[in-house]
């Protein structure tokens, strides 16, 4: 059936206010404050010991998640978030992890504030629970969020909050990731702020009612019990912060903290001529067997010191399950504004937020209404939606002479999923999702290449796991893993390479296994370039059934290419839900980073060392970047003028002149 | 009565102690001689035989053996001059290290550095593209062949690389520490192709799963293998031309020595053995003052050391980051937290006042130093606030300006911000002090540790300055700053005084319990190699311990904790017990209820540690009574707490404290080698030792 708004959802769609207006909202509480006053007799001493430590502690945090989560993406990938925020729930320090995640921590507490200050009251020892993208906290229901206030003399000082992506809260398909999904029913039903913890102590109906939704209540159970000892951590810390310098002298560093983010962002954008940039994302699918193309609009405009981002004319909220709610839209611009435009400004988002002003309808994809699918909205609409916005940053910037240094093009257009389910090797029953595709290509830069399988932007510390591992704990066996030729947006400067993984089932007492494919960009590439560069490769997923891996590795030969490991190719679609049988082979190749300036201007010995080590081919070198080849390897500088002027010519529809008296 | 020698050799100089075996104690200090550090390590021989009355010969015939502390492996690597490489690993694989499993990236780099991503880059890659071959074979995670190698392209492979000029072939294929068969035949064809070429294989350099890291240790070894071996034997052969007749041993970074030739074998071995004479000598001092956890930290002038000892013995970590390169070696766990005294001082572009994580380095180092330095340092303002006393910097070594210090701190911190020049410097040395409990802090937690439950004791030239400050906010007990004789060559103390320790290891990952006869196998198997390898390095030993550790994982994490192995045969009762062990170990390092026993255990690598006590263990020179009451040699304004400011403090020459001498806050002790600093409310004692221990508040 056709999308139609719940009615009593209202409510839950959540815009966050200011904190003036929070302030009046949660009147139920009562919220520590300083005034200006406090905030300028700070002196430069007890800023700067109060600020590393608010920091330290935000570290402190996201370490004691790390070392107690059973969840890997947590514990290995850093795929969480930590954050410390002001009475009014403003961020005032994220720690360097998942920046999408941290990106909406501040609407899930604004919510609270405003809904919960009566009932259910806050009180020491409390803490929230919430997994409902339309509150915030987290982009999809996966991403569940534990948060507590930091009570001061009965007084709401501040809040703590930790997010993670959980394996699995129920739904049709394992991992919630219904590929076949049409609204949110059929997926994780979100759980909006309820008191978890109360006056130090675990609530266990709410706690059972949480866990009864999920296929492994164990490990979520786990999981649980970390956030609760992270949010101790920094609570005990901040407590006894406020215990040797004073509640008026923290709390006038935290919000000092974001009017120096703040005023930093905004002078940085002063500094940048005015002007508008806008662009498009696509993505090519929102459900299995869906094969239509959608649309993400933006315009975004910077005048004086703050930037407006406008979605109008995105496209509707549509059946699937890749929509994304207002802390998705939320989760795709933080990130870029966090990584391009604050590499050297405090990640403080409550006094960045104030720099930017978010123009979106309700009911398109990028802010969609209940009961919108989002199942897989972190890595479809909230990614496209960064993807668009790192375009558009990326195109700003480049006209200053100095910050044009700390854009990159677009990187690793989206996420290619692969989730694996089955017999392991030992007989278990297992379910993982395979994140090689976490080494995607970072985008190029203005004075020199992206990264080749760098990772992903919104993820500073990313990281996949050793192929042995792979093997030893999944019944699979890869033919390879390596950099991809090509795979990088050609440009000026080349976007990073991104790569593929191929393998082979192995080992399973069932022969086969179960395979979840999730990955748009296969239709159009995701990754664009800025100033003239060209986008990266598309996603590029494959199966080959009946292969002949088997007569091969009898003949003593590992397979390099897809071509050699004969069989029937089946190009996959963007969500497909299907098996891997015993003969079959999976090849997955994820995107690159996109490029930076005409591929024509690139050096040419520059090409040349890159076909010599693979990361591009000699037929691209000629055909994109005009450049022709030596036999000993080097660039023909006579010929690739040639080619390059004949290029030229193609592209405006001039003939060719006659080179040859040169 | 023979001689044991400790030799150690730093950027700046090379230390030297002697201990004999009825007791004498001597101690000198050379220049160190870059390039060629051999020339520093024969001066400083020259020099203790000297205070001896005798000449290096009649020294070196009865000395029994030397432990080196040698810095030539990390040089070689930090300055890029190392061996051309060949690859050869599994075909479909030859990426790996280039992909870096993508944390190649941004390993070891300072959170600010991280946070600024577009401008973070991976190093180059350990070996060019030209010189990486993949070979056509597999076994799989049982070790089972899978493809059978291709030979014919393990010789064309050779062939290449060795008409292209390489040398040295390192070999890294998958699952080669399960079934290692594949790696063999490869050095067997090497050899027919080309007798000459140097061969490395993983499963004999790193037996441990995951290839990224094994392949980068392999390489890496094979790099400096021939760079270290190159020192060495010309630096024995001089030894032996000097009527040397004992043991060469060179310290690892894993806490113990081995013989030279044992060394270059194991060249990845040696990247932490500068750091290890410090913490061996640490322990040694623990063990006089009865302290069995130590916070130790070493503050010098361009990097800030801190590791841990807990329970007496060191923290020790099994891989380490090198120019961001992921490597497997076992080593003492000493972390770079800060710049040390070389930290600049600067102002965000916010208008906040920053310190760190930049240094000044050793060139042109700080302001005061009047060397090109423009830009104002702690050192700076630990001057300007009277605690270092430029007349008498590392004993009058060398000469700061006050001046120069001053007009740095004023015109780039103190005016832009509105405060007076002293004002500035003492935001300075707080903030500073603040930080470093920060960061040391976090060294403790990340442990698994409370800092309440720790000593710190407080090396380098500029730690003392602020240790006693920084402490009291940590939380720790007590400060005990080594001075005395030793204090001077406390690493080289330490090597003289320390064992010899053999490491064997094998990767045999499968799920936990494994049964006794595959677990007892496995042990027996590494004890045996290890008893054959002490046999080898032909030392007199007071006696012989093996050690045995494994590392389990709960099922799908992605890293181990290391766990303790009782000796002997184990029955299913004492393999459960190890089971135990871990979780008990988990709990204690990630937090109680952080267990996730349902998910099940997996053993993933054995490891054995034989460690030789060798017969000579000298111990720490007495430090002569004091008679009188400590006389301060004069009274200066010192700022020492910025809630006190500008105090009258008593400066004490530390060479006219004799133990028993007790001193109280605000003072500040004048040592040849560092300053300290006690700020007013901590009171400190000289021990027998010559050391100064103080007592710590807790302040929060």
């Amino acid at each position: 059936m056709p999308l139609i708004q719940i009615a009593g959802s209202e409510r839950f769609a959540y815009q966050p206010k200011s904190a003036e207006q929070t302030r009046k909202l949660a009147s139920g509480a009562r919220l520590h404050t300083v005034d200006d006053g406090d905030i300028d007799v700070l002196d430069p001493l007890t800023y700067e010991v109060i600020r590393h430590r608010l920091a330290a502690i935000a570290g402190e945090m996201g370490d004691g998640l790390k070392r107690m989560s059973g969840s890997v993406v947590v514990t290995d990938c850093n795929d969480f978030g930590a954050t410390i925020l002001d009475e009014c729930g403003d961020s005032v320090v994220v720690g360097l992890y998942n920046t999408q995640l941290a990106a909406s921590v501040d609407m899930a507490v604004k919510w609270t504030l405003e809904n919960r200050s009566r009932q259910a009251g806050f009180h020491a020892g409390d803490m929230f629970l919430c997994n409902d993208p339309w509150v915030g906290g987290g982009l999809h229901q996966n991403d569940v969020t534990v948060f507590a206030p930091l009570i001061h003399d009965g007084e709401v000082f501040a809040w703590t909050a930790v997010v993670c992506h959980q394996v699995d809260l129920g739904g049709v398909s394992p991992g919630s990731w219904s590929v076949e999904g049409r609204d949110v029913f059929w997926e994780s039903t979100p759980i909006p702020p309820v008191k978890i913890v109360e006056a130090g102590n675990i609530r266990s109906d709410i706690e059972d009612m949480y866990l009864r939704r999920s296929r492994v209540p164990r490990l979520i159970a786990l999981d649980l019990r970390a956030k609760i000892g992270a949010n101790n951590i920094a609570q005990e810390r901040l407590t006894a912060l406020i215990a040797k310098y004073g509640a008026r002298t923290v709390k006038a560093v935290m919000k000092r903290m974001m009017n120096d983010a703040e005023a930093r962002l905004r002078a940085k954008l002063q500094s940048l001529p005015d002007g508008a940039w806008s662009g498009v994302a696509h993505q090519d699918s929102f459900r299995h067997s869906d094969r239509n193309v959608y649309k993400i609009l933006l315009t975004m405009t910077k005048r004086g010191d703050s930037l407006k981002f406008d979605f109008t004319g995105t496209d509707k909220e549509t059946e699937g399950f890749a929509n994304c709610t207002f802390a998705g839209l939320r989760g795709g611009i933080m990130p870029i504004v966090l990584t391009m435009l604050c590499g050297d400004i405090p990640w403080s988002p409550g006094g960045l937020y104030r720099c930017l002003d978010i123009v979106s309808e309700p009911g398109t994809i990028n802010n969609c209404n209940f009961p919108a699918g989002i199942g897989k909205a972190s890595v479809a609409s909230a990614w496209a939606t960064q993807n668009v916005v790192s375009e558009c940053v990326a195109g700003m910037l480049d006209v200053h002479p100095d910050h044009r240094k700390s854009l990159m093009c677009v990187c690793c257009g989206t996420w290619d999923l692969a989730v694996l389910a089955g017999l392991d090797q030992r007989g278990n029953p297992f379910v993982t999702m395979i994140c090689d595709s976490m080494a995607g290509g970072l985008g190029a830069r203005v004075d020199q290449d992206g990264v080749d399988t760098g990772g992903l932007n919104c993820i500073p510390m990313g990281r996949v796991a050793d192929v042995e591992i792979n093997e030893f704990s999944f019944p699979m066996l890869y033919l390879w893993r390596r950099e991809e030729t090509d795979s990088g947006g050609p440009g000026r400067f080349r976007g990073g390479m991104g790569g593929s993984s191929c393998f082979i089932p192995h080992d399973s007492p069932i022969g086969g296994v179960h395979l979840v494919v999730s990955a748009t960009g296969k239709a159009l590439p995701q990754a664009t370039g800025v100033s003239g560069g060209y986008p990266a490769g598309t996603q590029y997923d494959v199966l080959k059934r009946n292969a002949r891996v088997a007569e091969l590795f009898g003949a003593g030969r590992i397979p390099s290419t897809l071509e050699e490991i004969g069989g029937a190719a089946d190009i996959l679609e963007a969500h497909l839900e299907t098996e891997l049988g015993e003969q079959d082979v999976y090849y997955t190749h994820w995107q690159g980073g996109g490029g930076y300036g005409d591929p024509l201007l690139r050096d040419p010995v520059l090409v040349a060392r890159d076909v010599g080590a693979r990361k591009v081919s000699p037929s691209a070198a000629n055909d994109v970047y005009g450049v022709l080849l030596n036999s000993d390897g080097s660039a023909d500088e006579t010929a690739t003028r040639r080619r390059r002027t004949q290029i030229r010519c193609e592209r405006v529809g001039e003939p060719v002149p006659n080179q040859a008296a040169e | 009565m023979t001689y044991a020698i400790g030799v150690d050799t730093g950027g700046t100089f090379t230390d030297g102690f002697l201990a004999s075996t009825d007791g004498m104690l001597v101690s000198a200090k050379a220049h160190s001689t870059p390039p060629d550090f051999s020339r520093g390590f024969i001066n400083v021989l020259g020099e203790l035989a000297s205070a001896i009355g005798s000449s290096v010969e009649e020294l070196l015939s009865k000395t029994e053996y030397i432990v080196h502390g040698t810095t030539s492996t990390l040089n070689a690597v930090i300055t890029g001059e190392v061996a051309r490489v060949g690859f050869l690993t599994t075909r479909g694989h030859g990426d790996s290290i280039r992909i870096m499993n993508l944390e190649g990236r941004y390993a070891g780099l300072d959170p600010s550095a991280v946070q600024n991503i577009s401008r973070t880059n991976k190093p180059a890659p350990l070996v060019p593209y030209r010189d990486v071959i993949e070979i056509d074979e597999r076994i799989d995670h049982k070790g089972a062949v899978i493809v059978p190698l291709d030979e014919q392209g393990v010789r064309a492979a050779v062939r290449k690389l060795y008409d292209d000029g390489v040398r040295a072939i390192a070999v890294s294929l998958l699952w080669a520490f399960r079934n290692p068969v594949h790696e063999r035949r490869i050095r067997e064809i090497v050899q027919e192709e080309a007798a000459e070429l140097y061969v490395a294989l993983s499963h004999e350099t790193s037996p441990r799963i995951r290839e990224y890291t094994r392949s980068a240790t392999t390489i890496i070894n094979t790099q400096i293998g021939p760079v270290l071996k190159g020192y060495l034997a010309p630096l024995e052969e001089e030894l032996r031309a000097k009527k040397f007749d004992g043991s060469l041993l060179i310290m690892q970074g894993s806490g113990g020595c081995v013989q030279a030739a044992d060394a270059s074998k194991y060249a990845v071995g040696t990247l932490g053995s500068v750091l290890t004479g410090g913490i061996v000598g640490c322990l040694r001092l623990a063990e006089r003052l009865g302290h069995r956890n130590i916070i130790s930290t070493d503050m010098g002038g361009t990097t800030f050391l801190a590791g841990l000892v807990r329970d007496g013995k060191p923290s020790t970590t099994t891989t380490t980051v090198l120019h961001q390169h992921q490597i497997n070696t076992a080593m003492v766990d000493v972390r770079t937290i800060g710049a040390g005294g070389g930290a600049i001082a600067w102002i965000d572009g916010g208008g906040n006042l920053r310190v760190g994580p930049r240094s000044a380095g050793a060139r042109p180092g700080p302001v005061c130093y009047g060397e090109g330095g423009h830009e104002p340092t702690v050192t700076d303002a630990d001057l300007v606030l009277g605690i270092i006393n430029g007349d008498n910097f590392l004993g009058g070594r060398k000469k700061l300006s006050k001046e120069l210090a001053a007009e740095a701190i004023r015109t780039r911190i103190s005016e832009p911000l509105g405060l007076t020049m002293e004002q500035g410097a003492a935001a300075i040395y707080a903030i500073q002090n603040a930080q470093t409990a920060d960061l040391v802090r976090s060294v403790v937690v990340n442990g698994g540790h409370d800092p309440r439950d720790f000593v710190l004791y407080s090396f380098g030239g500029a730690g003392p300055v602020h240790a006693v400050s920084y402490s009291a906010d940590l939380g720790v007990s007590e400060v005990v700053v080594p001075l005395g004789s030793t204090a001077a060559v406390f690493s080289a103390y330490g090597l003289a005084s320390s064992d010899i320790v053999l490491t064997a290891e094998m990767s045999d990952p499968s799920n936990f319990p494994v049964d006794p006869v595959t677990l007892n196998g496995n042990f027996e198997k590494l004890e045996a190699e290890l008893a054959e390898r002490l046999i080898q390095q032909k030392l007199r030993l007071a006696n012989v311990v093996f050690e045995r550790e494994a590392e389990l994982r709960y099922t799908m994490q992605m890293a181990e904790v290391t766990t303790p192995v009782p000796g002997g045969m184990l029955g299913e009762a004492e393999i459960a017990g190890i089971g135990a062990s871990f979780e008990q170990l988990y709990e204690r390092i990630y937090g109680k209820g952080a267990g996730f026993s349902d998910a099940g255990l997996q053993i993933i690598t054995y490891r054995v540690r034989a460690v030789g006590i060798l017969p000579i263990r000298p111990d720490l020179a007495a430090h002569e009574r004091a008679i009188t009451d400590p006389v301060p040699s004069s009274i200066r304004k010192v700022f020492l707490d910025t809630r006190k400011g500008w105090q009258d403090t008593a400066i004490y020459d530390y060479r006219a404290l004799g133990s028993g001498s007790k001193l109280s806050g605000p003072a500040v002790i004048e040592a040849p080698t560092t300053t300290v600093a006690l700020p007013e409310g901590f009171a400190g004692v000289v021990d027998t030792y010559g050391n100064l221990i103080i007592r710590v508040a807790n302040s929060g």
